[in-house]
């Protein structure tokens, strides 16, 4: 276990974009918040922006006008939630490429060599990759969107605290906030089951490939899907590929679990009923076994690998 | 004495090109071993596979572990600079040092940092902030620390200057006497490591062609410089090689008698550099003119 805290350190040394990029995507969405425009639509449509036109009070009655009487409440989750899901966006670009490069950039500095005349083992090693991975850059971008949630709170009662918006929406709602990051807490976790296997395939093409590993990763499933497509004229690959990339949402289900036009703030209870659907679905625990299955190719694979 | 590393006909092929070939070998404890053999000779494949970075065929026993499936254990025992360009250029001095001291239980963090006082060495530079030479100082003061029964050096000086070189060796040599340690070492300056070494292994095309202490070294090769009427006399004893320099012959002897040989001209016990080029390149092969100078 020491060893392994020692390894996640040594890879938030070398991948220092896994934790500046939070906080600079922080900072822009930040000013964007206070010196952008700001739009509140009819249709929950809540947006900041610098291209969007700023609403006007009678605007902002309109859309709250009608509704339940927690739509300001519903507005605010859902502004928060704007900010969570970028900064998820973001985070999942740079996994991507952190996953891709990480077995394969040792190997092209031959620094390679340096770790293994350590007493760590490569399970270890391949072990504190994956939880970098999967347990602390994703707790960490949560972590910085909760403080964002904050910031921004303050930003808007700088804002708009003495004009008629202020008292129209709210600022600062401790329940909403709480709410939202133990909803997110629990989305990330179903979503990192979810998406293991496709982690792992990364970290694979990233210990096999000797250079251009985004190619690798990319081009095999390509070519299957179309070489699938002239031969047999089907799609069994691209439907299987499809499902692994976007099929939780598919299992989410947000629209049947929260229905139509929902106004108002989804509780924990709604959150729990959304992931039990993927929980409960074999292709979720499929995939973890696949990448478990992987984890063990990959540990052998830079056990035995000499091209140094 | 135990063995440190015992190999019995260890063979290793890339494809269908065999580089080592059954090699058999012993290093007792305690021995500053030179492994010394020309480019592509199989030197680095043999240290590959004591370390287990590479398979291989046949028997190795490093410490009494075999190195493929027990390497977790013995890297705890043993540490190792394959090549000195491997630090990682994105880490800091302090950062290495704290790693090193974090994973490995026999680092001793106060000698790393003594030596690394006697540097130029910045402890918040990045290893692409150092030069080359500091990077095998970080390095080496890094391995050095390590209180390792084995150490194993894959051409630890290469592209260093002289200087560098010196002061890499008075380290280690008082490091080796300030601990009991054993010590392979490979490398292409011959001349600069065979005062330090207890043994010498030549390989060549993936076999060890000679594997001596270097006190018997002595006792059996003999180089003499015939005087000018000896040259076909010195030539019936059969020298297993020959050169001109400055116009006078030198033959190399293995294990003639000293004083038969020394009645036909000079002789002298022939440098570890001067026995690798004769075994390299044995009579009728080469007539060298220039010393081993690579």
């Amino acid at each position: 276990m020491n060893n392994i805290l020692w390894l996640i350190r040594r890879e938030i040394w070398e991948n220092r974009s896994l934790w500046i990029a939070p906080l600079v995507l922080g900072g822009v969405l930040l000013i964007t918040a206070a010196f952008g425009g700001m739009h509140i639509g009819g249709n929950n449509g809540f947006s900041f922006g610098f291209n969007a036109d700023s609403t006007s009070e009678a605007e902002v009655r309109h859309a709250i006008a009608g509704g339940p009487l927690d739509k300001r409440q519903f507005i605010y989750a859902a502004t928060l939630s704007g900010f969570t899901v970028v900064q998820l966006l973001i985070m999942s670009i740079v996994l991507f490429f952190y996953l891709l490069d990480t077995l394969l950039a040792e190997r092209k500095d031959r620094s390679i060599l340096f770790w293994k005349s350590l007493p760590v083992s490569d399970t270890e090693v391949v072990a504190s990759k994956l939880a970098t991975a999967i347990v602390v850059v994703p707790l960490f971008v949560l972590t910085v969107s909760a403080v964002l949630h904050v910031l921004f709170g303050m930003v808007w009662w700088v804002r708009f605290h003495n004009s008629p918006l202020g008292g129209l929406l709210m600022s600062w709602d401790t329940v909403t906030w709480l709410n939202v990051q133990a909803s997110f807490l629990l989305f990330i976790a179903v979503g990192i089951l979810w998406y293991l296997p496709l982690m792992t395939y990364l970290m694979l093409v990233s210990v096999w490939a000797r250079r251009n590993a985004f190619l690798w990763a990319v081009l095999p499933p390509l070519s299957i899907l179309l070489i699938e497509a002239i031969i047999s004229q089907s799609h069994y690959f691209a439907d299987f590929l499809g499902r692994r990339l976007v099929g939780l949402f598919q299992l989410f289900d947000l629209e049947s679990q929260l229905g139509k036009g929902h106004e108002r703030l989804p509780a924990l209870g709604d959150t729990l009923a959304l992931i039990s659907n993927p929980l409960s679905s074999q292709e979720t625990w499929f995939g973890v076994l696949a990448a478990a299955a992987m984890f063990v190719v990959i540990v052998r694979i830079r056990r035995m690998r000499d091209d140094s | 004495m135990t063995a440190i590393i015992e190999a019995r006909g260890l063979t290793k092929s890339y494809g269908s090109t065999p580089v080592v070939r059954g090699i058999d070998l012993n290093v007792e404890a305690g021995r500053i071993v030179g492994l010394i053999g020309p480019n592509g000779a199989g030197k680095t494949t043999v240290i590959k596979a004591i370390l287990g970075l590479t398979s291989f065929q046949g028997e190795l026993k490093v410490l009494g572990m075999d190195p493929r499936t027990e390497r977790d254990a013995l890297m705890k025992e043993v540490c190792f600079i394959a090549d000195v360009a491997v630090l990682p250029r994105w880490l800091k001095v302090s950062q290495a040092v704290d790693f090193v001291a974090g994973v490995h239980p026999r680092f001793d963090r106060k000698r790393a940092l003594e030596f690394l006082a006697k540097t130029d060495i910045k402890m918040d530079s990045r290893v692409r902030q150092l030069s080359k030479g500091m990077v095998t100082q970080l390095h080496l003061a890094l391995i050095l620390a390590i209180d390792a029964k084995l150490l194993v050096l894959d051409e630890p000086t290469l592209g260093l200057d002289l200087l560098f070189r010196r002061s890499f060796y008075d380290n280690l040599l008082n490091d080796y006497f300030n601990k009991e340690r054993t010590i392979l070492v490979t490398t292409h300056q011959v001349e600069e490591i065979e005062n330090i070494l207890t043994d010498v292994l030549f390989i060549e095309r993936g076999k060890i062609v000679l594997n001596s202490p270097m006190e018997s070294l002595a006792e059996r090769y003999m180089q003499l410089i015939p005087a000018a009427g000896n040259v076909d006399r010195a030539r019936a004893l059969k020298p297993f090689w020959e050169r001109e320099i400055f116009g006078r012959v030198a033959m190399l002897f293995d294990g003639r008698n000293p004083q038969e040989l020394a009645a036909l001209g000079e002789t002298r016990a022939p440098s570890v550099a001067d026995l690798f080029v004769a075994m390299m390149q044995p009579i009728g092969t080469a007539q060298s003119p220039s010393k081993e100078a690579a």
